[in-house]
C-alpha cells in the first residue's frame, strides 16, 4: 500500500478530527514522556499517562533580576491559572521532608540553598498531586546553569519561560520602596503599589537586604548567572520587561502564557475570509493561493465560470443572472460542492470567499461538511470602502483597470475614456455593505474562534497579518 | 552530525519496544474510528494490550474472523470454497504469520476456509504464547500484525 503506486485517496474527515482533536500533540507528548522516563514497561507507563490528561497544564519558569516584580507577577499568574507556585523559600518550608530541614539547616548557615538540594526538593515537590493536575509555576529558579541543567536531567521541561527585564538604575531605585506584608508575605511598593487598606499599611515592614549597595552586588551576582541559563530554553523563552505598570507586565506574561507554541502538526489550511464588499478578500484570497499553493474558491467566480461553460447548472444560474437576482443557496451550494470534493481542494486546502453571506449559508455550510480551520473579519471603514470602489474605472480599449487614487491612468487622454462599472456607483455600494453589516453579527457569533484584522491598510501587511493567523495555533480560551 | 550517546540510548529504547509501531497503530486506530473521546479510546485499547499480554489471549485487533473469510474469498475467486497451496503459503506471509524460509507441509489436501481459519488463529495464538511475559515483544507482533503492508 505505497503511495507510490497508486495516489493515497484520505477521506477529508480523517484530518478533520485529527486537527480538531490534536491527536498529533497527544501522540507527541506521550512519546516525550516515553523517551524522558524510559520505562521497562512502556504500555502501563502510557496509559497513566493518559489517565492523567495534563498535557495543557501550565508550566512555567518565571525568571528575573532582583525587584522586577517576578514574585508578584507569580502570585497573580497563580491565582489567574490556579496553579501552584514554588520558590526556593516556600520549598525549603515543607516540613514533611527530610531534604527539606537538611535544606532549611544549610540555609540558615549559609544563606543559600546547594543545588542538588534544591533540586531535589523541586523533584519532591513536582511530583504531588496538585502540581501534576493543575500546573506548576516555578519563581526564580534556575537561578545558574548547573541548577538548569539538573532540571533538565531530571526531565523537568517547562512549556514556557518568561525573562524580566529592565535597567539596572531603574531595579535599584525601585527596590529601596520594597516593602512586605508579614502576615499574607504579599510584597508592595512604596511609590507603585501601595496598598489601600490602612491596616495592611501599617503591617508593612521593609525587608533587610534593599540598600544600594545590596542591590547593585545581588544584581551583579544575577547578571552573571543568567546568561548561562538561557541557552537552556531557547524556543520558548520570552523577554518582557518590567520598566512598566505592574498590570501590563501581567498581562503579556498572562497572554504569552496561554498561547500554544507551534507544531509540526500536519495541517492544510482551509481559509474562510469574510468582509464588506472592497475589503481586499480576493486580493488576499490570491495572495494566499499562490504562496501557499491553496485552491482559491471565489464564491462569484465560481457561478460565473458555470454560466460561462454552459454546464448543466450554469444553465440553472443563467436565469438568476440575467434578471439580476441573488442565486438560490441550494444552486450555490450544489456548485460549492461539487469545486470543493475535487481532490486538489481536499488535498491542497482551499480560500474561500464570497460565501457565507448570511447565517442560513453559513449553517448549509457547516452541513455538508466543509468547515475552516481559520476564518477571518476583514474590517474597513466605510469611507475607505467607499474611496476603494467608488474611484475604479476601466478604461474600455486597452482593458486596463485603473484607481483615480492608487493607481491613476498615464495620461489625459486615456483618462477622457475611462469607464465605471455600474456596480461601483455610491449607492450600490452602499446596499451591498448594509447587506454585509446585517449578517456580521450573526457570523461572528458563528465563527467564534475568528480572527479579525484591519483591512484599511496596505495589501502585504494585512497579507502578513493573515499568514500569521494561519501559521500560529489558534490562541487557547481561558477556561 | 554525531548522535550523542542520550539519543543513541532513546533510539535503543524505541527499537527494543517497537514504540513507533505501537503509536502507529495507536494513531491509525483513531483515524479510522475517530471516537468521540480520543483519550478514553486510547486508553481501551492500551488496556486490551496490555491484558492480552499478560493473559495471552488472542488481542482482538484489526483482523478479525470476518477479515480471514474476507481475505479467503478474495483469493478464492471462483467461488468453489477452496484455495492453492501457493495461495494459502502467499496470504499467511502477507500476515506476517510465516517466514520466507518456513516449509509448509503441502499435504496434497487443498486449502478449505475451515483450514485456513484454523491456521491463522493457531499461528496467532502461537506468538502470543511464545512471547507472552517478555515486555517487549508480544505486542509487538501483534502491532506489526496489524500493519498489513
Amino acid at each position: 500500500m505505497d503511495a507510490t503506486t497508486a495516489p493515497h485517496r484520505i477521506p477529508p474527515e480523517m484530518p478533520q478530527y485529527g486537527e480538531e482533536n490534536h491527536i498529533f500533540e497527544l501522540m507527541q507528548n506521550m512519546l516525550e514522556q516515553l523517551l524522558i522516563h524510559q520505562p521497562e514497561d512502556p504500555i502501563p507507563f502510557m496509559i497513566q499517562h493518559l489517565h492523567r490528561d495534563n498535557d495543557n497544564v501550565p508550566r512555567i519558569i518565571i525568571l528575573g533580576p532582583p525587584a522586577s516584580g517576578k514574585t508578584t507577577i507569580a502570585m497573580w499568574l497563580c491565582k489567574h491559572l490556579n496553579s501552584s507556585l514554588l520558590t526556593v523559600e516556600n520549598l525549603i518550608l515543607n516540613e514533611f521532608s527530610y531534604t527539606a530541614t537538611e535544606a532549611r539547616r544549610l540555609y540558615l548557615q549559609r544563606k543559600t540553598v546547594p543545588s542538588a538540594l534544591l533540586v531535589q526538593l523541586i523533584q519532591e515537590r513536582l511530583a504531588e498531586e496538585d502540581c501534576i493536575k493543575r500546573g506548576w509555576i516555578l519563581d526564580g529558579i534556575p537561578e545558574t546553569r548547573e541548577q538548569a541543567l539538573r532540571i533538565q536531567t531530571l526531565g523537568i521541561a517547562p512549556r514556557h519561560v518568561i525573562m524580566l527585564s529592565a535597567p539596572d538604575t531603574v531595579l535599584i531605585e525601585r527596590n529601596l520602596g520594597k516593602r512586605i506584608d508579614p502576615q499574607t508575605g504579599e510584597i508592595y511598593h512604596t511609590t507603585f503599589d501601595w496598598p489601600p487598606e490602612s491596616e495592611i499599611q501599617n503591617r508593612l515592614m521593609a525587608p533587610e537586604d534593599i540598600s544600594e549597595l545590596e542591590t547593585a552586588q545581588k544584581l551583579l551576582e544575577y547578571h552573571r548567572n543568567i546568561v548561562r541559563v538561557i541557552p537552556s530554553y531557547p524556543k520558548i523563552l520570552k523577554v518582557i520587561s518590567a520598566d512598566q505598570p505592574c498590570v501590563d507586565v501581567f498581562y503579556q506574561a498572562l497572554t504569552y502564557v496561554q498561547s500554544n507554541h507551534r507544531t509540526n502538526a500536519p495541517f492544510t489550511p482551509r481559509v474562510l475570509l469574510l468582509g464588506p464588499v472592497g475589503s481586499g478578500k480576493s486580493l488576499q484570497a490570491a495572495l494566499l493561493a499562490q504562496k501557499y499553493r491553496l485552491v482559491n474558491v471565489c464564491c462569484g467566480q465560481l457561478l460565473k465560470e458555470a454560466v460561462a461553460d454552459r454546464t448543466t447548472f450554469g444553465e440553472r444560474i443563467q436565469p438568476f443572472f440575467e434578471k439580476e437576482m441573488a442565486v438560490p443557496d441550494s444552486l450555490l451550494m450544489k456548485v460549492l460542492s461539487q469545486r470543493l470534493d475535487q481532490q486538489d481542494c481536499i488535498q491542497k486546502g482551499w480560500v474561500l470567499h464570497g460565501v457565507p453571506r448570511d447565517l442560513d449559508q453559513a449553517h448549509l455550510l457547516n452541513s455538508l461538511g466543509y468547515n475552516p480551520n481559520r476564518v477571518f473579519f476583514l474590517n474597513v471603514p466605510f469611507d475607505s470602502i467607499m474611496e476603494r470602489l467608488t474611484l475604479r474605472r476601466i478604461d474600455p480599449v486597452t482593458g486596463e483597470r485603473y484607481h483615480l487614487m492608487y493607481k491613476p491612468p498615464p495620461t489625459m487622454e486615456i483618462q477622457a475614456r475611462l469607464l465605471q462599472n455600474p456596480k461601483d456607483a455610491e449607492e450600490q455600494v452602499k446596499l451591498k455593505m448594509d447587506l454585509f453589516y446585517r449578517n456580521s453579527a450573526d457570523l461572528e457569533q458563528l465563527y467564534g474562534s475568528a480572527i479579525t484584522l484591519n483591512g484599511d491598510q496596505d495589501p502585504y501587511t494585512v497579507f502578513e497579518y493573515i499568514e500569521s493567523g494561519i501559521i500560529n495555533p489558534l490562541p487557547k480560551k481561558i477556561p | 552530525m554525531e548522535t550523542s550517546s542520550r539519543e543513541l540510548q532513546a533510539s535503543e529504547y524505541l527499537e527494543k519496544h517497537q514504540i513507533k509501531e505501537l503509536v502507529s497503530y495507536l494513531t491509525s486506530a483513531l483515524l479510522f474510528f475517530r471516537p468521540e473521546k480520543p483519550r478514553e479510546y486510547l486508553i481501551s485499547l492500551l488496556e486490551r494490550l496490555r491484558i492480552a499480554k499478560v493473559t495471552g489471549v488472542a488481542f482482538p485487533f484489526f483482523m478479525d474472523n470476518s477479515n480471514i473469510v474476507a481475505m479467503f474469498e478474495m483469493m478464492d475467486s471462483s467461488g468453489r470454497g477452496t484455495i492453492s497451496f501457493v495461495q494459502y503459503k502467499e496470504a499467511l506471509k502477507t500476515l506476517g504469520l510465516c517466514t520466507e524460509d518456513e516449509d509448509l507441509q503441502d499435504d496434497g489436501h487443498i486449502i478449505t476456509l475451515d483450514k485456513f481459519k484454523e491456521e491463522v488463529n493457531k499461528r496467532m495464538k502461537e506468538i502470543c504464547e511464545k512471547t507472552k511475559g517478555k515486555d517487549s515483544e508480544s505486542y509487538q507482533t501483534a502491532a506489526g500484525l496489524l500493519l498489513l503492508h
